[in-house]
């Protein structure tokens, strides 16, 4: 490794640390987000917060539960329950749906989701 | 600490003396060498730590070609390979081959000017250089497609990371190309 081979390293790798508070700071006000719809409209809560919400679906109400991060429905009425057996949810962009009821409970904003792909 | 006297590396980018068919060749040949690289690649499970980000040995072949060859045929075998290894893998034009072409072209960009205009520099530097550059880029593509700023929180260390891996490519292609030199 030449001189400036170091030197070239050695700015870059301080520009990045110099970046990294600056990016946390403004990425950090977008906290995630869980986005219940349902046949009577959005709601949006924070995932950060420990709560239980019921909300009204087409068929029966569902019990929806935010516990240390992530969000699963905890109780309903639909014939295969199978939003209860999806279980929880934490990463941005998961879902878990309730087709009967037509309630889809969403982890992040309206641009939030993540990629599936990988990044090469 | 001074280069030994096998990696001896020469400052000027590109061999004038080589006939035009001996470049098509070579450059042929670390195209090849790139795709196989990228292919390899692509079927390893990604860093356990960071998942988004790769080695980037497919970036010896480049590194190489522009140490030997110069900028344009670096940039044949870099595109090429990233068109190549995304048709090979089936992710060509979709949106991982969009932040690989991004991230290939700032990388090539940033070592081409390395190259071209800071006479100290060797690969080892251009190939950190463009390693960050890549992950910038790509991490800049990702945001736009996303329509969100949250992923840039995790560009600084990557950036930090991919200066490790890149200078580590670069001193594995700054070995290889004294070989073939004096080969």
């Amino acid at each position: 490794m030449t001189r400036a081979d170091r030197l070239i390293i050695a700015v870059i790798a301080a520009l990045a640390l110099v970046a990294w508070p600056l990016m946390s700071a403004t990425a950090g006000s977008e906290s995630a987000s869980v986005v219940i719809s349902g046949p009577n409209g959005q709601t949006v809560v924070p995932l950060s917060s420990d709560a239980e919400y019921r909300i009204a679906g087409a068929v029966s109400d569902l019990v929806v539960r935010v516990e240390g991060g992530s969000v699963r429905v905890v109780e309903s009425d639909c014939p295969d329950r199978t939003c209860v057996r999806t279980g929880a949810i934490s990463a941005p962009g998961d879902v878990v749906a309730c087709v009967p009821n037509r309630v889809v409970v969403r982890i992040g904003g309206e641009h939030a989701d993540e990629f599936d792909a990988r990044i090469r | 600490m001074p280069m030994s006297s096998t990696l001896a590396y020469d400052d000027r980018v590109g061999d004038a003396t080589l006939t035009p068919s001996r470049r098509v060749a070579a450059g042929s040949a670390l195209l090849a060498v790139a795709c196989v690289l990228g292919l390899v690649e692509a079927a390893l499970p990604g860093l356990p730590f960071a998942p988004w980000l790769r080695f980037g040995f497919a970036n010896i072949a480049v590194v190489i070609a522009l140490a030997i060859f110069g900028g344009r045929i670096a940039a044949v075998v870099s595109i090429g390979r990233v068109a190549i290894v995304g048709l090979a893998t089936g992710s060509l034009l979709g949106p991982t081959s969009v932040l690989a072409a991004a991230g290939a072209a700032a990388s090539l960009a940033v070592m081409w000017l390395l190259a071209r205009h800071v006479p100290g520099a060797s690969p080892v530097s251009w190939s950190a250089a463009g390693s960050a550059a890549h992950v910038v880029a790509q991490f800049g593509v990702a945001s736009a497609l996303l329509g969100t700023g949250s992923l840039l929180v995790l560009a600084p260390p990557s950036v930090l990371v991919a200066l490790l891996l890149g200078a580590f490519v670069g001193y594995l292609a700054l070995v290889a190309a004294s070989r073939l030199r004096n080969g």
